[in-house]
């Protein structure tokens, strides 16, 4: 089964996304921040991370930053923000994101991007 | 009569509930442990049923019993070689990197906190005596600090259960114990082999003598805390270290919701912390 | 070569190389010098002076070592005055994310001195601003803070503003909440993340 780690401050945002990725099969962890997304990314191994960007301790890009620094399996990421700007979205494809959505997030827009970056739940 | 029954949907929303709070996840095979733990909080507080103790969990304003709660389910005894594969993280990845850093010839320096009766910095003491060649090289202080007077007098006169010993390997046990009717007395040369000595660590006078450590075990201690005296403790513990030095926290505790100012290092045998090796 | 216990011998634990003493205005120099690790003790001593909170405030704007940032944000907590409450909310108004949510942290800290400031902060013209006074409002232990969540729930544009607000309701909403979770829910009803929320915290509600 594919994993996915959501990482997200908001607990009722981190729900939202779990009940739609484990409807649609995939099996789904979650962090608080991006320092503690870091801590399970680097002990455990996941097919995707869809991530908040603004969070406390650590943010989304740097969370990106560190692991893209630290893990040299290049696990895709979406990054999700409430900033509608070109420069934020730049930013975060600077930062190693592989995809951005906007939020509030709407569940066939990120089931489309998951599926497009790993495909379907089951292999 | 309190209906104690805990529920596969309770226990979810406790789990989800007791993850947001203090970042402890029970895996569901901990089904048992979460639930006898419950069940017994619900009796104490005189609740109804779960709903109830849940409702006050979540509402009462001063988090005494989410606290409570919390000392329960990581309510913890100190034994010889408790989560051991930290030891061996310290002897195969920390202390190598530290003695090539290490330039000046100063020795290597371990501060334990909190102490508790001695175990853990006797642990470490024997670990490094057994399983690192670099103890032929270097001097190592080790350091080990606790707030209660009376637990250090145990820790220096070092004599210990069968049951606090019992995880050490038996050729460890005949090598730096003698037997003492039915308990174990600990040798001397590790009773010189570590410092015990009283810290506040929320006392700023207290800790401020405290530097120049390489590395610092902190385990079980801060789940205790509230947050802004984790986050006290988190600072105190980046002036103790020298630059690139590690600290370690217990198995269920991260740094990760305390503050972000160290670095997350992935070792083989475990996640450990970090402080920058320079500042920009 | 072996284990030693220095302290046995002279310099037991490291000697204390700042004066334990120093006075106020020295210490608030102290946060202009070169080395961070002095700005550090700077920082964290200034905890005792009552009127540091200006010379701590102007120093986060520039400071860019994290070490001393968070001592300062830490002493500004501490401090808590007026001077030091509106410097945090300064931050919230930066580029710098970091900054900003250690502000957050910090404010989240100082219940009733940011309580009168929130409903002006609740107002701001940007939604960002509106957005991080409601994150503030997570772990805030006050009184007003279901029935500040209510008037932006009720009221307020955006939707992120909302959707951040409605998640903390589920944590800490009430009866009183019941209504106006139906009025955002209307309100927002082509917003599947909305719907999913307001369910969740009325769920909640009816558990208690």
């Amino acid at each position: 089964m594919k994993r996915i780690l959501i990482v997200d401050d908001a607990a009722t945002v981190r729900m939202y996304h779990r009940s739609i990725l484990e409807t649609a099969g995939y099996a789904v962890e979650e962090a608080v921040n991006g320092f503690e997304a870091l801590e399970k990314a680097l002990q455990s191994s996941f097919d995707l991370y869809v991530v908040d960007i603004n969070m406390p301790k650590l943010d989304g890009y740097g969370f990106l930053r560190e692991l893209r620094g630290q893990d040299i399996r290049q696990v895709p990421a979406i990054m999700i923000s409430t900033e509608a700007d070109a420069s934020d979205r730049q930013r975060a494809y600077a930062a190693g994101a592989n995809a951005y959505m906007l939020k509030p997030s709407r569940p066939e827009q990120l089931l489309v991007n998951v599926k497009l970056l790993i495909g379907e739940a089951q292999a | 009569m309190a209906d104690n029954t805990i529920s596969e949907e309770d226990f979810q929303k406790f789990r989800e509930f007791f993850y947001r709070k203090t970042g402890i996840q029970f895996e569901p095979s901990k089904r048992y442990f979460v639930d006898k733990r419950l069940v017994e909080r619900i009796e104490a507080t005189g609740s109804d049923n779960f709903r109830s103790y849940f409702t006050m969990l979540r509402f009462q304003v001063s988090g005494e019993e989410l606290q409570q709660l919390t000392n329960l389910m990581t309510v913890n005894e100190t034994y010889f070689f408790r989560e051991e594969y930290q030891f061996k993280c310290l002897v195969d990845s920390i202390l190598p990197e530290i003695a090539a850093r290490k330039t000046d010839g100063s020795p290597i320096r371990i501060w334990i906190i909190p102490s508790s009766s001695g175990e853990e910095a006797y642990s470490i003491a024997i670990y490094l005596l057994e399983l690192w060649a670099g103890i032929n090289d270097w001097d190592v202080e080790i350091i080990s600090s606790d707030i209660d007077t009376r637990i250090l007098g145990h820790a220096r006169q070092g004599l210990y259960s069968a049951r606090a010993v019992q995880q050490l390997p038996a050729l460890y046990l005949r090598k730096y114990f003698v037997r003492s009717g039915d308990n174990y007395q600990i040798s001397d040369e590790l009773r010189e082999a570590v410092e015990f000595t009283r810290v506040n660590l929320s006392e700023r006078a207290d800790t401020r003598a405290y530097r120049n450590f390489d590395v610092v075990f902190c385990r079980n201690l801060l789940i205790y805390f509230d947050d802004i005296s984790r986050k006290t403790a988190a600072e105190t513990f980046y002036d103790a270290l020298n630059p690139g030095g590690f600290i370690l926290l217990g198995h269920s505790e991260s740094m990760s919701r305390i503050s972000s100012i160290y670095k997350i290092r992935k070792f083989p045998e475990a996640i450990v912390y970090q402080k920058p090796q320079e500042t920009r | 070569m072996a284990f030693i216990k220095k302290s046995r011998n002279s310099d037991a634990l490291a000697q204390d190389e700042r004066k334990v003493q120093r006075d106020c205005s020295s210490l608030a120099l102290g946060l202009e010098q070169p080395d961070p690790l002095a700005r550090r003790w700077a920082a964290r001593d200034l905890a005792d002076c009552p009127d540091a909170s200006a010379a701590l405030v102007s120093r986060l704007q520039r400071e860019d070592d994290a070490s001393v940032r968070e001592i300062i944000f830490s002493t500004l907590t501490c401090l808590g005055d007026d001077i030091a409450v509106a410097g945090l909310v300064q931050c919230l108004r930066s580029d710098d994310a970091a900054l900003r949510n250690e502000a957050i942290e910090a404010m989240k800290q100082l219940p009733d001195e940011v309580a009168a400031i929130m409903q002006g902060l609740l107002e701001d013209s940007d939604a960002d601003v509106r957005i991080f006074a409601v994150n503030v409002l997570e772990s805030l232990r006050h009184p007003e803070v279901e029935s500040w969540l209510i008037e932006v729930i009720e009221r307020d544009p955006h939707v992120n503003v909302c959707a951040t607000a409605v998640d903390l309701l589920g944590e800490v909403g009430t009866e009183a909440s019941r209504e106006p979770l139906r009025h955002l829910k209307a309100r927002f009803a082509d917003e599947p993340y909305i719907q999913f929320a307001a369910d969740l915290a009325l769920k909640r509600i009816a558990e208690i």
